[in-house]
């Protein structure tokens, strides 16, 4: 009889709702400090739950074993089970990490501190602060070389992109970028650096070992942050005040396409198949997902306030 | 979807609307383009002043009409205060002490991490509270109502808080319209002691959008010119327009000296343990007594605040206010 109940007990958590999922899509929303997730089959919400104060950003551990949720104003990270976002553990005293990101081989983790003007180094292994470093004004995203000795940042405030050597622990160079800033992507080759510039309207091309600026892509108002379609070429870029999002080529540096999402597209992920894009509409409360390629809406599903970051584990390739 | 998903729907269509068509636009035009975020949290922040005045008047004006503490022969005196609340509750006036308080806190905030000091929060340091966020915002509650009792008690006794505060206490019409009567100054110092504050014991959670505005519509409530006590029990439990209306009450708590008292801004516990209570029945006229032998403390809203700061330089060179 005990082994019966204990074969219960172990089968009831087989098929609890959200063990039988086999996808579940992941959103913070940043203005109510909670995740809410979302069933990606039928693609409604299943439930929502606190997670700290002003969750914005979140990404995989390098061996996706986890999903670390960045809280800004917590100062804390959130270990999350990628598959179901359950919370697995904290790790609290980290400053106000607002944007975050491992360097390619897996040694460095970097939080941008927006709030303060900070970036702050940390051995990725243990997580202890190796380097804080005071820049002007906004450290807002940020991205590595592929040979990750250099992360570079977007100073949403002072209109900068900065240049840390992370070999050095030394600010190799900031430059001026244009006004306000934002999303920065390392495209696949590793030659350039793309910048989601919000207050000129476009992506500025940067050839990071000369550090100048070698061509200006005019995108959409408020140009923001990117996405790689995952196919080795192609990179999505929101332009947030725009409502709209464009597809770059990475090889020729050229704009292919650009449609329309409601609300202020933010941060996007593409689906492993490469069928659907998700987008957190920061202004309208939602998720909005777009069928590929043909970019049309065809799902709209309520979520918090202010919502940021999006995840599920079954996305295409970051390349 | 149920009523309460339909509204929340409602409102983020209207704030989207708002933002994208009026807020975003400007904000390149006045260079503020990286703060793009807390331009959108700020028309929110309208937005829901917008619903608490509605509400207010709905609630509160037929309430003043059928059960009134004073009868007035009429109201206009009262207009002077719905500036000062649409000043508040629209925002310029967060927004001024935003843009004064908000350098410094991050300058002090950084400075004490670059020093090794990372501030404490009630929540992460008390791990129960980091997993009930419900129970952090009413923890949050009670601290920063203590906060402000001492504040306000401050106000009342030192001499150049009351130059300062005398400006909400002259008010001799007082309705739901007075709670943000103030001196921008006293505004200023309200701005300063709570971003201290929030460095040491960080800021409250910010997402219980609908119980942050009850607790302002009940400090609104408890100005109104309305003949409503808790009762015997309740009148210790939460400041009632009776409670508040002695505080506020010529030859009572109307005062800069020992005589003051109610100090509390949501729960009268704080006068209780602090010996500060006063549970009067009657109804006074309120107002300040020198009033009464004609002092003049300003009809419009520049010559409040231009009197309060004369008060403000004879306390400062040790005159009575």
């Amino acid at each position: 009889m005990r082994i019966f109940l204990l074969w219960l007990v172990f089968l009831s958590g087989l098929v609890s709702p959200l063990a039988s999922l086999a996808d579940v899509a992941i959103v913070l929303d940043s203005g109510d400090g909670t995740i809410t997730r979302i069933d990606r089959h039928n693609y409604q919400p299943i439930d929502r739950f606190f997670v700290g104060r002003e969750p914005h950003h979140l990404m995989s551990l390098p061996d996706n074993s986890a999903l670390i949720v960045a809280n800004a104003v917590s100062n804390d990270l959130v270990f999350l089970n990628p598959d179901n976002g359950n919370i697995l553990y904290r790790i609290p005293r980290i400053s106000d990490p607002y944007q975050i990101a491992f360097s390619p081989d897996k040694h460095w983790f970097v939080a941008n501190s927006l709030r303060l003007d900070m970036v702050d180094v940390y051995r990725a292994q243990d997580f202890k602060l190796v380097k804080r470093f005071v820049l002007p004004s906004m450290p807002s995203h940020l991205t590595f070389s592929p040979d990750s000795r250099m992360v570079f940042v977007t100073l949403q405030g002072s209109d900068q992109l900065a240049a840390i050597d992370l070999d050095k622990m030394a600010v190799k160079w900031q430059i001026p970028i244009g006004k306000t800033p934002a999303g920065v992507y390392t495209t696949p080759d590793g030659r350039y650096l793309l910048v989601g510039v919000m207050g000129l309207n476009e992506v500025a091309v940067v050839d990071w070992r000369t550090a100048t600026i070698v061509k200006h892509i005019p995108a959409g108002r408020g140009t923001h942050n990117f996405m790689p379609l995952g196919d080795d070429r192609h990179v999505f870029v929101t332009n947030r005040a725009e409502d709209t999002i464009s597809l770059i080529d990475t090889r020729t540096l050229a704009i292919v396409k650009t449609f329309s999402v409601p609300g202020g597209p933010d941060c996007m992920e593409v689906s492993a198949d490469h069928k659907e894009l998700w987008v957190t509409s920061r202004w309208l409360r939602q998720v909005t997902v777009l069928s590929m390629p043909d970019f049309r809406i065809i799902h709209i599903i309520p979520v918090g306030r202010s919502p940021h970051g999006l995840f599920f584990a079954h996305h295409a390739s970051r390349q | 979807m149920n009523l309460v998903d339909s509204l929340v729907r409602l409102f983020a269509m209207v704030q989207d609307h708002v933002f994208e068509r009026i807020v975003e636009p400007l904000l390149p035009l006045l260079g503020l383009m990286e703060y793009q975020e807390q331009a959108f949290d700020a028309t929110e922040y309208v937005l829901i002043g917008i619903v608490e005045i509605v509400l207010m008047l709905l609630l509160f004006r037929p309430l003043e009409a059928l059960f009134p503490a004073e009868h007035w022969s009429n109201r206009q005196p009262t207009h002077i205060d719905i500036l000062y609340t649409l000043l508040h509750r629209l925002g310029f006036i967060p927004l001024v002490m935003f843009a004064l308080m908000w350098p410094v806190s991050i300058s002090l905030d950084g400075w004490l991490r670059l020093h090794g000091f990372m501030p404490f929060t009630l929540d992460n340091d008390f791990p129960y509270l980091l997993e009930h966020p419900l129970t952090t915002f009413v923890v949050y509650l009670v601290v920063l109502d203590f906060a402000g009792y001492w504040l306000h008690r401050f106000l009342h006794r030192l001499e150049w808080g009351w130059a300062l505060h005398g400006v909400h206490h002259c008010q001799r019409v007082m309705s739901f319209w007075t709670d943000d009567r103030t001196h921008f100054l006293e505004d200023f110092l309200a701005a300063f002691w709570f971003s201290m504050l929030g460095l040491f014991i960080g800021l409250p959670p910010s997402q219980f959008v609908v119980l942050m505005m009850v607790t302002r519509i009940l400090q609104s409530f408890a100005h109104a010119n309305v003949a409503i006590s808790f009762g015997r029990i309740g009148e210790r439990l939460l400041v009632s327009p009776h409670y508040h209306r002695v505080h506020h009450g010529i030859g009572m708590g109307s005062e800069s000296g020992p005589l003051s008292c109610n100090f509390a801004i949501l729960f009268p516990i704080w006068d209780i343990l602090f010996h500060t209570a006063n549970f009067a029945t009657e109804t006074p006229p309120t107002g300040i007594a020198d009033q009464l032998a004609g002092r003049n403390y300003g009809n419009g809203l520049l010559l409040q605040q231009w009197l309060g700061l004369e008060r403000l330089s004879r306390a400062l060179r040790g005159l009575k206010a």
